[in-house]
C-alpha cells in the first residue's frame, strides 16, 4: 500500500439513498478538487435472484440503474448506505461537511473521519489481481464481480 | 374465580398492544381489503381459481380409527379436505413496524388453528392446510399487522428487517417485491418468493409515522418507544432471567 496515508470520510445517510438522490451528491462530491477516491457501499441488488425457489430468475430492480456521475457512467450494484471518501488533507472535509449539510435536508446523516477504505489486499485480491495490483485500486471493487472501478477525471 | 391470561407485561404502548394482538377475544382492527384473488397471487402456491391439489383423500373418505383424540380434536377445512401444507411468511421492519416474529407467533397460537409458526430474528413463517393459510393470510394482510411499508411478505430473501429504509420510508427488498408508486399505493409486482405477476396487487397506503408508533409491538429508542421507559417490562423480563439463572445452578438446600 502507499506509504502515504490521507484522510478518509465516511457519510452515512439516515435513509438507503436512491439512485437519483446519489447521483446528485456524488456529483457534488466528485467535483470537489482533492477528491482522490470515492468508495459506495450499501446492500446489493444482484440482477437474478441468488438463492430460494426462485433461484436464477431475473430480478428487475428500479434501484440498480445507471447514474451518470461527472462524465462517467456507473452501473449501482447496490442501494446506496454509505459513501467514502479518501481526500488529500485536512482542509477538505470542512467543505465534504457543508456540501452534506446542504444537501441532506429531509432526513439527517452523519459524517465521521478515520480509516474506512482496505489498506492491504487480502488472499482474494491476491488471487483475482496477483502480486503487483495497483494498491490504490484494491478494495474499490469487489474482487469477486469482476466489475473493476471507475474513472472519473474532472477539471 | 375464573382464570383471565394475562397475556403480557408491561405499561407501555408497546405492551398494551402486544396484549391486544395476542387476545383472540379483542378483534383486529381493519385497515385495508384485499380481495381473495389477490392473496392467492402474493401467496403463489396455486393459480388463482385452480383447485387445490390434495396430499391425501378426504377425512370423510378414510378409514379413520377409532380414537379418543381425533373425536375431541375437530379438524380444520384444510385437514378435513386433505390439503396441502403451505407457508406465508413475514419480515417486520425495526423502524416501528406493527408486528414481529415472536409477537406474530403468539398471536397467530391464540387466534388460530391448525398451524406451525417459525421464529426467527428477521422472518417468520407459518405453515398450515392451504385453504386455512389462505383464511388466514387475509386476516394478517388485511388487519393492523401489517403495514404495507414497514412489512414484506417474503418467502425468501428476507434482508432488510434491520437495515435503513429507503428515502420514500420502504423497507430494503432485494427483490422489490412491493412498489410505492407515484400516488402513494403500494403494490406488490412479484410474488413471495419474488416471480413477477401478472398483474400488480394493491396493498394499500403505507401508514403514517403516528400511527406506527401508536400501534407497534417493537420498542426503539430512536423512533418509538423506549424499553427503558417501561420498568414493568424490565422487572418481568430480570426476574424471568435471575430465576433461570439460578436453575442452571440448580440451587438446593442442604
Amino acid at each position: 500500500m502507499t506509504d502515504a496515508t490521507f484522510p478518509q470520510v465516511r457519510i452515512v445517510p439516515l435513509r438507503l439513498l436512491k439512485p437519483t438522490t446519489a447521483e446528485s451528491l456524488l456529483n457534488k462530491l466528485a467535483s470537489i478538487t482533492g477528491v482522490q477516491r470515492i468508495l459506495i457501499r450499501g446492500p446489493g441488488l444482484p440482477e437474478n435472484v441468488p438463492y430460494g425457489p426462485a433461484r436464477g430468475n431475473p430480478n428487475p430492480h428500479s434501484d440498480r440503474s445507471t447514474i451518470q456521475v461527472v462524465d462517467t457512467e456507473i452501473a449501482l450494484r447496490v442501494q446506496v448506505g454509505e459513501v467514502i471518501l479518501e481526500v488529500e488533507n485536512d482542509s477538505l472535509i470542512a467543505e465534504i461537511q457543508s456540501i452534506c449539510d446542504d444537501f441532506f435536508v429531509n432526513f439527517p446523516y452523519q459524517i465521521k473521519t478515520g480509516r474506512f477504505m482496505k489498506t492491504d489486499p487480502t488472499l482474494v485480491d491476491y488471487a483475482r489481481y496477483g502480486p503487483d495490483a495497483d494498491p490504490d485500486l484494491i478494495g474499490l471493487a469487489d474482487p469477486r464481480s469482476g466489475d473493476r472501478p471507475v474513472i472519473i477525471r474532472t477539471k | 374465580m375464573a382464570y383471565k391470561p394475562q397475556y403480557g407485561p408491561g405499561t407501555s404502548i408497546v405492551a398494551a398492544n402486544r396484549r391486544k394482538q395476542m387476545n383472540p377475544n379483542h378483534k383486529l382492527e381493519r385497515v385495508r381489503s384485499v380481495t381473495d384473488e389477490d392473496i392467492v397471487l402474493i401467496l403463489g402456491h396455486r393459480a388463482p381459481g385452480s383447485a387445490y391439489p390434495s396430499a391425501h383423500p378426504p377425512l370423510a373418505e378414510q378409514q379413520e380409527p377409532d380414537c379418543p383424540m381425533r373425536r375431541l380434536v375437530k379438524p380444520t377445512d384444510g385437514a378435513k379436505a386433505g390439503d396441502r401444507v403451505r407457508y406465508i411468511q413475514f419480515t417486520d421492519s425495526m423502524f416501528n413496524a406493527p408486528s414481529q416474529p415472536y409477537q406474530r407467533t403468539y398471536t397467530e397460537c391464540y387466534r388460530f388453528r391448525g398451524i406451525d409458526p417459525g421464529t426467527l430474528s428477521g422472518r417468520q413463517i407459518v405453515e398450515c392446510r392451504e385453504r386455512d393459510l389462505e383464511k388466514y393470510a387475509k386476516e394478517l394482510v388485511e388487519t393492523e399487522l401489517l403495514d404495507p411499508a414497514r412489512t414484506g411478505i417474503r418467502g425468501a430473501t428476507v434482508h432488510g428487517h434491520s437495515l435503513r429504509l429507503a428515502e420514500e420510508g420502504m423497507m430494503f427488498d432485494m427483490l422489490q417485491r412491493s412498489v410505492l408508486g407515484e400516488d402513494g399505493i403500494v403494490r406488490y409486482v412479484k410474488n413471495q418468493i419474488g416471480e413477477p405477476l401478472d398483474r400488480p396487487v394493491v396493498i394499500g397506503k403505507p401508514m403514517d409515522e403516528n400511527w406506527l408508533k401508536e400501534h407497534t409491538t417493537i420498542f426503539h429508542s430512536l423512533v418509538g418507544t423506549p424499553y427503558r421507559e417501561d420498568t414493568e417490562y424490565i422487572e418481568y423480563i430480570q426476574r424471568i432471567h435471575s430465576l433461570r439463572t439460578k436453575y442452571g445452578f440448580m440451587p438446593r438446600k442442604e
